[in-house]
């Protein structure tokens, strides 16, 4: 066996056995939230409000909670964001002024979670002097934002000149290329990322901590506290009490079967 | 008597010249062919004609092309210009997120047409017209991108075809193109000119010999010859266009 075979099996070896490795944690973490969460899904969990210790109870309040906040959220944060990658990739022009945005808006995403949530806690509940579920919905979609943008972005500028000529050689305005045919072509791309925007923000509990906190009862309205599946989980897994903390594992197990959901969905959009 | 007029037509690209001072005519619904070696400016002549230029950035042109009497640069505004001298390009470019019915009247829709009998009737037949209502009249929700390249070329043709322009400019429309689609696009530019001035660009000499009633030689970015067809290959008056069309360089 000469030297390049053998640095030819060391590298393939190596990252093998590194994927394994990493990959062992992974399925670790999903088989336990299964099997520790399992026992307690069923329809009352899934539709009944929580109840006192020892008398059972459910998780529909957080259910809802989490669905609400996120679809706010998202409301908010989808518009801006598609309309701000339509502005990067069409109107920017490669400005001074848009890499200067462009810039910003990438360093939004990398700022903690924890940070978002002080900023709404600073800007609205301590401004309207309780706690509500828009200052949730406000700090989540500063997470979604930027994700969405640059999806829009790189998706819009994949779109080839040769597709852009075809349609400004039929007569057609720029805005209207714009909006039908470019974001059109683009489309799954920033569906995709919407998608995975949702996901994301489906499992971030710092922001709602100091913005919507928690409730025992049903929404009330969005300018309200709210229960969200992140915060019962963080509640409850703290508790102490038996039942409560199985119900952690229950709330735990359904939103990773949401993220996988999502994860498939979009791997199926992604390759249509 | 003429349906486009050039007058004096020079076009740059940020401070290069690629064109310069160009006059022609073209006769209505003949086909007039564009021959050049490659670089020499003729894709940037066509593009001249119905004010795609000027979309690269840094573009600039000077000079007039006059359509039907109007100046299409300072008479009339560039949508109006495209709607009436429409374009098919190098490569086939369907939208890809658009069937094959949208495709053919994206044109029309996007512009405000909604109404579905009407467009029905223009679908059937443009696509009837390019020859592409047989093979696709059962699929025509299926996407534009799925279709093979001659037909996606000739899907592209009914799509610029579809908004009833006067003057059809094509871009090396075959030289992307297999033999047996290629003929079928030739076939089909000698029945659009009973009803379109047709300018194609082309570095297929026999492809210019074959189809046009009119040929222009540029070379270098200027109009070198002018003529009918037949006197162009037959008895050129320029030496170099001799040259070229013998094929001696280029």
């Amino acid at each position: 066996m000469n030297l390049r075979k053998i640095k030819n099996a060391l590298i393939r070896i190596t990252s093998t056995i590194v994927v394994v490795l990493i990959t062992i944690p992974l399925l670790w973490i999903i088989f336990d939230v299964f099997i520790k969460g399992i026992s307690v899904i069923g329809l009352e969990f899934l539709i009944s409000l929580p109840a006192p210790i020892g008398e059972g109870g459910g998780i529909a309040n957080a259910i809802l909670g989490t669905l609400i906040i996120n679809a706010m959220a998202c409301a908010i944060g989808l518009p801006l964001g598609i309309a701000t990658g339509i502005y990067l990739s069409e109107y920017s022009n490669d400005s001074t002024f848009s890499t200067f945005i462009r810039t910003i808006i990438y360093t939004l995403s990398g700022v903690p979670s924890i940070i978002l949530g002080l900023f709404a806690f600073a800007l609205i509940v301590i401004r309207i002097g309780h706690y509500t579920a828009i200052a949730a919905a406000f700090a989540l979609s500063i997470i979604v934002i930027p994700i969405v943008a640059k999806a829009t972005e790189e998706g819009m500028r994949a779109v080839s000149i040769e597709i852009r000529e075809g349609a400004f050689a039929l007569g057609l305005p720029k805005w209207i290329v714009v909006t039908k045919i470019i974001l059109g072509v683009a489309k799954s791309s920033i569906i995709t990322s919407s998608l995975l925007a949702f996901a994301r923000i489906s499992g971030e509990t710092a922001p709602l901590l100091f913005t919507a906190l928690f409730s025992y009862y049903w929404p009330r309205g969005i300018n309200e506290p709210m229960a969200s599946l992140q915060v019962l989980i963080y509640n409850y897994a703290m508790s102490g009490f038996e039942a409560w903390v199985i119900r952690a594992w229950g709330a735990s197990l359904l939103l990773l079967l949401l993220v996988l959901f999502i994860n498939i969905l979009v791997r199926r959009i992604s390759t249509r | 008597m003429y349906k486009l007029r050039v007058n004096g037509l020079s076009a740059w690209f940020q401070n290069k010249q690629v064109l310069f001072d160009i006059h022609l005519e073209f006769p209505e619904k003949k086909v007039i062919a564009i021959i050049g070696p490659s670089g020499c400016g003729k894709t940037t002549f066509l593009r001249c004609l119905n004010r795609m230029h000027e979309l690269t950035p840094g573009a600039r042109v000077e000079g007039k092309v006059i359509l039907d009497g109007k100046d299409i640069y300072s008479e009339m505004d560039a949508m109006e210009v495209r709607r009436k001298i429409g374009m098919v390009f190098q490569k086939p470019n369907p939208f890809p997120h658009m069937s094959i019915y949208d495709n053919v009247v994206a044109g029309l829709k996007l512009m405000g047409i909604r109404d579905r009998k009407i467009l029905d009737g223009i679908v059937e037949r443009k696509l009837k017209e390019v020859g592409l209502w047989d093979e696709v009249c059962n699929d025509l929700k299926r996407s534009g991108a799925q279709l093979s390249g001659g037909q996606q070329q000739r899907l592209c043709i009914a799509r610029a075809l579809a908004t009833e322009p006067e003057v059809l400019l094509m871009d090396e429309p075959t030289s992307s193109l297999d033999p047996a689609s290629s003929a079928r696009v030739e076939a089909l530019i000698r029945v659009l000119k009973n009803n379109t001035t047709i300018v194609i660009v082309t570095h297929n000499i026999q492809q210019a010999a074959r189809i046009s009633d009119f040929t222009a030689f540029i070379y270098n970015g200027k109009l070198i010859e002018y003529g009918e067809t037949k006197e162009i290959f037959e008895s050129p008056k320029d030496p170099l266009t001799e040259k070229y069309i013998t094929g001696r360089f280029g």
